[in-house]
């Protein structure tokens, strides 16, 4: 997912500074009358960009992305500064796993990452607040978790782990 | 009434010596910002090393220092060319630069004397909960600090939009909406650097009011600890500042694109029905896109988070096809038109703020922020409408304000501006690969395996510092030479 985010990221941005420098380019020449009026490709442009956003919004949040399975295990999980509690060092591989999270202090942010570093998911851990996020673990192996939301003068060392395995 | 020739044909806004210097404090406060940025970002690439306190003392003062000057630059940028067109109070301009420079001393002070690294953001509760690095009284200097500074942009805008108001008859007369709601004819419609002014003055204010609530809120918990707010109310409140202060920066600044890019290019910058129009759904969607910081708050009703994530993609339509669209049919319009520093920053602040807004939309999606949020994809996005956005336009403003007739960018000026574009873009690319890479952003100690991404885009770091260095230097110089 994330390399994807980032390789549409850069043509977009890739895009855009091209049409940038080719104008400021065209700028130093003599004017030249436009092909097509502008005003109908602002039109375009503008319906084009709300037509994609309509199917983007559509794909994106059906089904809502933070849907709870009604059958998923339970873990809590609590934070504090600076450590990340969880009631349970194993988690069930290849079903869903609702992870609730608690705070004693400020708010943290739970985050698990794969055995190769990779984020999976993440919540907020908020004050007066039990976030729930679900999750299906694919592969066995030792998974990190992570703090991901600024919590003082040791946010980087909240750390912890926790291992998926078949039950 | 004032028409558009005005814009072109007045030379001198009103108060320039207050506004010269305004911007010589922000060019200053900008570069010593970078410098303390520099060295954050050499500590994540084991380049140098920091204690962790210090560390988020600095991060707290970088983004605190870089969000202020931002908005004092773009505030300036207003109230300069409001001035052309309204007759504006010297005075509120002095007290508001007075407040911000009294909001400065209590925030250093909090910061380096306290020992507060709370971050700029001030995340309730976290000032009372310092674990030993500092005490409630300097997380209270530093929210007193930030009250400071609020008072004195709601001064300014306050002058603005009353004096705005009594000139062109009323809020909708200066938002253009006879032009954008069909019955008025745009060459009556006000400046587009008046609309600009309205609106973004408009959600400024209401954005402190809510941000001084909360500040107050904030510091009674910190005297009182009994008194205790909701985490997540208090976030909303927070986030709706927060964005809406920045955003308002950009919105502000790209005034000076309005009314500077037309001299160069021979074409007064209209205000046409698609501008009028952007600029009221701007003001709604400012306001109403703040909740794509709090999608991973499961708490908050699933509304809310769908208008976040759906208002986040549609705000960029006003700004890719109206500003960025506009701009650049001017500049492929214009006849042999001739590049100074000036327009060179003014016109990459626009490419710069429109790049920013693809990641940051992608990153507004519920489904890719809950793997990137609060990874450095953030600081990558907001970095790249900021370095290459408003920070653009800012120095752009300066170099337009101590500009000499028929320079053109050509030699050691081109290769800082140059330099400035290279190491800007790398750095901000460096930010979205780790992000991409599942880098956390807000870490003071960087795993082994991610400092090699932190080493690359400190290079790239310090080539944007040396350019800042020689912006300043030539705006010093000349401001020197009068
Ligand atoms: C040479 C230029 C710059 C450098 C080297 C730099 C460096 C950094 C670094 C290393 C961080 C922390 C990243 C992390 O979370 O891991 C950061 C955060 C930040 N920067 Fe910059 N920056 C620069 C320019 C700017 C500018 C021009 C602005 C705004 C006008 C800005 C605003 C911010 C803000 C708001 C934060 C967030 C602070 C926080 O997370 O609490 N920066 N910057
Ligand atoms: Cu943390
Ligand atoms: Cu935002």
């Amino acid at each position: 997912m994330q390399l994807i985010v980032l390789a549409i990221s850069l043509v977009a941005m890739a895009l855009i500074a091209f049409t940038f420098l080719s104008a400021a380019r065209a700028a130093t020449l003599p004017a030249v009358v436009p092909r097509t009026d502008p005003e109908a490709r602002r039109r375009r442009v503008i319906l084009g960009l709300a037509a994609l956003g309509v199917i983007v919004t559509l794909l994106s949040l059906r089904p809502w992305p933070h849907t709870i399975p009604g059958t998923a295990a339970v873990v809590n999980v609590s934070g504090g500064q600076f450590y990340w509690e969880i009631d349970t060092d194993t988690v069930p591989l290849g079903e869903p796993v609702a992870f609730h999270a608690h705070t004693v202090d400020v708010t943290h942010g739970f985050g698990v990452m794969d055995p190769a570093g990779t984020i999976l998911f993440q919540t907020q851990a908020m004050p007066g607040y039990v976030n729930q996020v679900s999750h299906t673990f694919e592969t066995p192996g030792t998974y990190r978790v992570v703090c991901l939301e600024y919590c003082g003068i040791a946010h980087h060392d909240m750390l912890n782990e926790f291992t998926v395995a078949a039950r | 009434m004032t028409t558009m020739t005005d814009v072109t044909t007045v030379e001198h806004g009103p108060q320039t010596g207050a506004v010269k210097l305004t911007m010589l404090i922000a060019g200053a406060v900008f570069l010593l910002m970078m410098i303390f940025g520099l060295a954050m970002r050499a500590a994540q690439g084991a380049l140098v090393e920091i204690e962790p306190g210090l560390f988020y003392q600095l991060m707290t003062v970088h983004g605190a220092g870089m969000v202020g000057t931002a908005g004092l630059s773009g505030a300036t940028i207003l109230w300069y060319f409001t001035g052309r067109h309204v007759p504006l109070i010297a005075g509120v301009f002095h007290a508001f630069l007075a407040l911000f420079l009294l909001g400065v001393v209590l925030i250093l002070g909090a910061i380096f004397l306290g020992g507060y690294a709370g971050a700029w953001t001030f995340l309730y509760p976290l000032p009372a909960f310092s674990a030993g690095q500092w005490e409630a009284g300097a997380a209270v200097t530093f929210l007193l600090g930030y009250t400071s500074i609020g008072v004195g942009f709601l001064l300014l805008h306050l002058e603005v939009m009353r004096k705005l108001i009594a000139a062109y008859g009323g809020i909708g007369g200066a938002m253009a909406w006879p032009v954008a709601f069909g019955r008025g004819d745009p060459k009556d419609a006000p400046p587009p650097g008046v609309v600009a002014a309205m609106a973004s003055s408009i959600f400024n204010t209401i954005g402190i009011v809510i941000g001084a609530a909360v500040l107050v809120a904030s510091i009674v918990n910190l005297a009182f600890p009994g008194f205790a707010v909701d985490a997540l109310l208090a976030k909303n409140m927070i986030f709706f500042f927060g964005h809406v202060f920045i955003n308002a920066a950009i919105y502000m600044a790209v005034i000076a694109v309005y009314e500077i890019v037309p001299d160069y290019t021979g074409k007064p910058w209209k205000c046409s029905r698609a501008f009028a129009l952007s600029w009221t759904v701007v003001l709604f969607f400012v306001m109403a896109v703040y909740p794509h910081h709090l999608l991973q708050d499961v708490a908050m009703p699933g509304w809310a988070l769908a208008m976040g994530q759906i208002v986040s993609y549609f705000s960029g339509i006003p700004l890719i096809a109206v500003t960025a669209f506009s701009l650049l049919v001017y500049l492929r319009g214009a006849n042999g038109m001739r590049w100074d520093l000036a327009t060179g920053l003014l016109v990459l602040g626009v490419a710069g703020w429109t790049a920013g807004s693809a990641p940051a939309i992608l990153d507004g999606m519920i489904v890719v922020n809950k793997v990137m949020h609060n990874t450095q994809w953030v600081p990558g996005h907001f970095h790249t409408y900021l370095i290459l956005g408003e920070v653009a336009m800012a120095f752009g403003f300066m170099a337009w304000l101590t500009r000499r007739e028929g320079e053109t960018l050509r030699g050691p000026v081109a290769t800082v501006f140059w330099a400035y574009v290279l190491g800007g873009a790398g750095f901000v690319l460096m930010f979205l690969v780790s992000g991409a890479l599942s880098v956390p952003r807000r870490w003071a100690v960087h795993l082994p395996e991610w400092h090699l991404q932190a080493q690359i885009a400190t290079a790239f770091a310090a080539l944007v510092v040396l350019a800042v260095t020689a912006f300043v230097l030539r705006y010093v110089a000349r401001l020197g030479r009068g």
